[in-house]
């Protein structure tokens, strides 16, 4: 690759003083001239010091792409490579240490920590599984989907509105806002999966933005922006507020503990940790069966996969449908967690959010999901020490994450196949 | 980047660092939208209870004990408030907050404070049902829309003595509820409103519904919402040749509401509710003053800010630093004197008067109180 | 009648803004397929800096408004260019191998960066431009009239010069070609020697000069913005593109225009509330009847 490895200092130069002038042009009147009122003031310091910051950053990218390290990356950016890795046929993964002890961990965590970080724990899970969800319809099916966030509001909605109406609990709302996702997501899967990639994006942007726009503006069922508050999981008919409804006994009571809020938000976490194992068993499961193999060969050659005849399009319903109920447990979380919902949770933003999950953590990896719902949930929480300045560097990593590694945190990998022994070759 | 953000930060730093020193500090949490699209507003809040919180630790703090303040940012989003709630409980261990500002934020994480026993003070969420649902620990020091409404209303029937009245909102928890408590008292004095309708926060572009408005031929137009809608709003009002009346609630009251019309002759006859002058007590003075001394106009909601501390304040250095006693304390009718005059607070946590009084934005661009 | 004479008035001038802000989706959808999601706060900072132009030109005396209109005009496209050129190269170029959703997320970043950097840099608050020029012309028609300010005349003649010219460039000069070129196969232009990474970044600063068009037009006529105007109107930008289908310039032009138009038809003569809902449902139908949107071209499937 490397032809001469000496470093030419009149070019990484050059570069910084381009990259000088553009850092003028572009901080000069933003940073430069603030705003007040019809008038402004100038504030060329911080100008100077930007500009100032940009130069050195160039002038040392400049280096460092010159360096042999420099160019390895450079090398690794322009290979193409973006195939799955195939692994050995007895090829053991650590994860079969790691998946018990994780567990074990995730059992202890809620009696320890705090209820706060339980809090974004349980923010995070909400997150894997959403994730999880829409992996099943971008990562495996290959349909960009840019409006998950509505068969999330389905669950959310679905369990406070229903508990409100009808008297609905948690557990009678869980299976149930999984079918009822499921139906939305079939309502709209069918006319519109014949369209291609980028169609199908914005036609699923728009059903979120039109569910949201419905609870939005549907007041007199919805109560509109005001929202709708949610109810807590029961432990066998205990409810877990400071006081009970008429004619149930709180939980702290009936075991004759002193009250802790911390109590509601231990046992949501615990049936949202089991829920969340029980989705990635599944999830795994479906990858190796058939059903998974189809969104998978579907996704990487649909020509091919009719003319050997998959009905292309209940694949890509189930795949819709089965991303949609997980979207829609998930809202049911949500609600219950937050223990009230309103049109604002759901925003286009969030379907974006959800979808930097699944891209940042390698389409179509689990595991990858688990760890980027964790990264992207967890971090806007560490990162408030950073106080104003917190989306900011979050929209800074995004992409310093992207441009890091642009295929994900985890790269997929399949197990390979070995002929058995006395098989006919 | 800009420089105040910077010299902001180090001095919240080295506030912060200066106080841990001090070991039992009242920890009370000043909870708002710092970032996002509200975060002016977020900053208002800021201020007020900085400078309260300032002046009652250069006092000797309260029973002896230092405030110390953090800053909580809900963005104005209910899952971001029910996440910073809980960090100010747990973590931060905070006995009060002052907070939040976006009715949508306060509902959600009042049921955290109440549930921890702290006290909730907001200075700006004026929702009624944030109150209504009987949640000991949460107080408002600013009125309630209903309140708001009815004022409202009645000016438009009894002073303007309007029949048309078209009634706009951003579809908003705080917008929506003050146009419906405004819709109800209006029906109620025998007056129905000959639109009703919704538009999109965020958008800036209203031609349409401008002239929809012209097209019910509308006397008055009342909307519920935020100025950063009521500017162009009433702009393109005006544009369009529509001379009908504006008017709108406590949500215009920024400055920037003039700036963002485009010109102070748009804003010219605009009317809003707010409550009465909150600089204008004579109990406030010196506080107004040393606010204008540093530079700084105590507009908006930045007194009220300052008296929702007080009232935390007060609340917790009579009840021996015990939140739910304070609560007790605060529902039992004491009276509590700030910089906007004497406090006392009902069985919901609202204020027993409701001080809400009519103003009028001028050629000039200023607010002044409608004398009635 | 005047009514819907007068929503006709107001939904072509949003419709043209938003056909200007959708040939920025549209021409870097059809160069390199991907969806740049921080256009919309291209459009935003374009705003500041309309903003900041007409404060800097005031201040320097110059308050005659073809000067400082002209001023205005050539000072926000020029830097706003420079932003359009500085995100491509730093956050998108390095991606230029990875799949399109990995630039998908880096321009989510993007977006969530300038809103935020902008935020910091000047103040959360509310900001207004002071109205340059008032007045406006009025047509009775039997009762009722019509009103036009003109500055609404002065943005559907700026818009549609504005698309007129780059019409013109792209069909007709060379650059235009070697656009085309690479539109429609980006290694075999490069073969015939386009320097197609140019043609890339030169795409991204067409759009943004556009979308810098747009934001002065649209924030000398609305006087009012914030640093969170770019998302909304982003959003209904790039369903104006692929309404028109995407990656055609006549039709982001066409599908802008339909978009304003059925939004203040229906805002106007049934709800408002729900003229969104309208909007995105609009879309759904044409899409289900014609795929590629109005004047999009199918898309072939090669084997």
């Amino acid at each position: 690759m490397s032809q001469s490895t000496g470093i030419d200092i009149k070019q990484s130069l050059v570069d910084t003083v381009i990259a000088g002038l553009m850092a003028l042009i572009v901080f000069g009147p933003i940073v430069g001239v603030l705003l007040d009122g019809y008038d402004f003031n100038l504030q060329t310091g911080n100008v100077a010091g930007l500009v100032g910051v940009v130069m050195m950053g160039r002038f040392a990218v400049s280096l460092f792409f010159q360096s042999q390290a420099g160019r390895n990356f450079l090398y690794r950016q322009a290979s193409k490579n973006d195939g799955v890795t195939v692994t050995a046929p007895d090829y053991k993964s650590n994860l079969r240490w790691i998946i018990p002890v994780v567990m074990v961990l995730g059992l202890i965590v809620p009696f320890i920590a705090s209820k706060y970080v339980l809090t974004v724990v349980i923010l995070g899970l909400i997150y894997v599984l959403l994730g999880l969800g829409l992996n099943i319809v971008v990562g495996l099916a290959g349909l960009l989907d840019l409006g998950f966030v509505g068969f999330y509001a389905i669950g959310a909605y679905g369990l406070a509105l229903g508990y409100e109406n009808l008297g609905i609990g948690f557990w009678t709302m869980l299976p149930l806002a999984a079918i009822m996702a499921a139906v939305a997501g079939a309502i709209l899967g069918f006319p519109v999966l014949r369209m291609h990639g980028d169609y199908l994006a914005i036609v699923t942007l728009g059903f979120g933005e039109i569910i949201r726009l419905v609870l939005t503006n549907w007041t007199s069922f919805t109560h509109g922006p005001n929202g709708v508050s949610a109810p807590l999981p029961t432990l066998f008919g205990l409810e877990f507020n400071r006081r009970a409804s008429e004619g149930n006994i709180p939980f702290h009571e009936f075991f004759g503990l002193k009250y802790d809020s911390g109590f509601k938000y231990i046992f949501v976490y615990l049936i949202l940790f089991l829920v969340v194992w029980a989705v990635l068993y599944v999830k795994h499961r479906l990858t190796k069966m058939p059903v998974g193999r189809a969104w998978e060969a579907l996704r990487e050659d649909e020509i091919a996969c009719r003319s050997l005849g998959l009905n292309h399009v209940l694949v890509k319903l189930s795949a819709f449908m089965l991303g949609a109920s997980t979207g829609g447990i998930a809202g049911v979380f949500f609600a219950s967690y937050q223990g009230f919902v309103n049109p604002s949770s759901f925003t286009f933003f969030e379907s974006a959010l959800i979808l930097a999950i699944v891209v940042l953590g390698g389409m179509g990896s689990t595991l990858g999901v688990v760890l980027a719902a964790f990264f992207l949930t967890v971090m806007p929480e560490i990162l408030r020490e950073f106080a104003d300045y917190r989306v900011l560097m979050f929209g800074v990593l995004m992409v310093v994450m992207m441009i890091w590694k642009p295929r994900g945190l985890v790269r997929v990998t399949r197990t390979g196949f070995a002929t058995r022994k006395g098989t006919v070759k | 980047m800009s420089k105040a953000v910077v010299k902001k930060t180090l001095v919240s730093l080295a506030v912060a660092g200066a106080i841990t020193a001090a070991q039992a500090d009242i920890v009370v949490g000043v909870a708002g939208p710092h970032t996002g699209a509200y975060a002016a507003f977020g900053e208002q809040l800021w201020r007020g209870a900085a400078k309260a919180a300032e002046d009652i630790n250069a006092q000797g703090g309260i029973n002896g004990e230092m405030i110390k303040l953090v800053k909580a940012d809900d963005a104005c989003e209910p899952k971001q408030a029910v996440s910073i709630a809980n960090r100010l409980v747990d973590s931060d261990e905070a006995v009060a907050v002052v907070g939040h500002f976006c009715s949508s934020s306060s509902i959600p994480a009042s049921v955290i404070y109440d549930e921890a026993g702290v006290l909730m003070v907001t200075p700006a969420s004026t929702n009624p049902a944030l109150t209504d649902r009987g949640l000991p620990g949460v107080f408002r020091v600013c009125g309630r829309d209903d309140q708001q409404g009815d004022v409202a209303a009645s000016y438009i029937v009894g002073e303007l003595g309007a029949k048309r009245v078209a009634v706009i909102h951003d579809k908003d928890t705080y917008g929506k509820g003050l146009a419906d408590a405004m819709k109800s008292t209006l029906n109620s004095y025998g007056v129905k409103e000959v639109l009703y309708e919704g538009l999109t926060r965020g958008e800036k572009d209203f031609n349409a519904l401008v002239t929809k408005i012209r097209s019910v031929d509308a006397d008055v137009v009342y909307f519920g919402g935020l100025h950063s809608e009521a500017g162009p709003l009433v702009r393109q009002m005006r544009e369009q040749g529509l001379t009908a009346k504006f008017i709108s609630g406590d949500g215009i009251v920024s400055e920037e509401f003039v700036s963002v019309a485009g010109s102070p002759e748009y804003v010219d006859g605009v009317l809003m509710t707010f409550g009465a002058d909150p600089t204008s007590y004579p109990a406030g003075k010196a506080v107004v003053k040393s606010f204008r001394d540093t530079g700084v106009e105590p507009e908006g909601y930045v007194m009220y800010s300052y008296t929702a501390m007080q009232v935390v304040a007060k609340a917790l250095a009579a009840n021996d630093l015990d939140p739910v006693a304070a609560s007790d304390w605060l529902h039992s009718g004491v009276k509590v004197d700030t910089a906007m005059g004497t406090k006392s607070f009902d069985d919901k946590g609202d204020l027993l008067v409701s001080d809400y009084v009519m103003y009028e934005w001028d050629a000039k661009g200023k607010y002044n109180m409608l004398n009635k | 009648m005047d009514i819907v004479l007068q929503q006709l008035v107001n939904g072509l001038t949003l419709g043209s803004v938003y056909g200007l802000i959708a040939i920025g989706y549209t021409m870097v959808y059809g160069i390199i397929g991907m969806i740049n999601f921080a256009h919309g706060d291209v459009y935003m900072v374009s705003s500041y800096i309309t903003a900041i132009a007409i404060a800097l030109l005031t201040f320097f005396g110059l308050e005659s408004f073809p000067v400082i209109i002209l001023g205005t005009l050539i000072f926000t496209i020029a830097v706003t260019s420079v932003y359009g050129w500085v995100i491509e190269r730093v956050a998108y170029r390095p991606l230029r191998n990875s799949s399109r959703l990995s630039i998908l997320i880096s321009a989510i970043g993007m977006s969530l960066i300038l809103q935020n950097y902008v935020q910091i840099a000047q103040g959360a608050r509310q900001q207004g431009v002071p109205s340059l020029l008032s007045g406006a012309v009025r047509f009775d028609i039997g009762d009722g009239f019509v009103q036009i300010t003109y500055m609404k005349l002065f943005i559907l003649f700026a818009a549609f010069l504005g698309m007129g010219v780059l019409t013109y460039i792209i069909q007709k000069t060379k650059l235009g070609r070697m656009c085309r070129a690479t539109q429609q196969d980006r290694k075999m232009a490069s073969i015939l020697g386009i320097d197609t990474d140019k043609i890339i970044s030169l795409v991204f600063v067409i759009g943004a000069a556009m979308a810098a068009l747009a934001g002065v037009l649209i924030t000398l006529d609305y006087g009012a913005f914030d640093f969170y105007v770019g998302f909304i109107i982003g959003i209904k930008a790039f369903t104006a593109a692929v309404l028109g289908g995407i990656g055609s310039l006549p039709g982001a032009m066409l599908g802008g225009i339909i978009l304003g138009l059925s939004e203040a038809l229906f805002a106007g003569l049934i709800s408002s509330d729900y003229k969104d809902v309208f909007s995105f449902s609009l879309l759904v139908v044409i899409l289900i009847f014609r795929p590629s949107g109005l004047l999009g071209k199918p898309e072939v499937e090669k084997v």
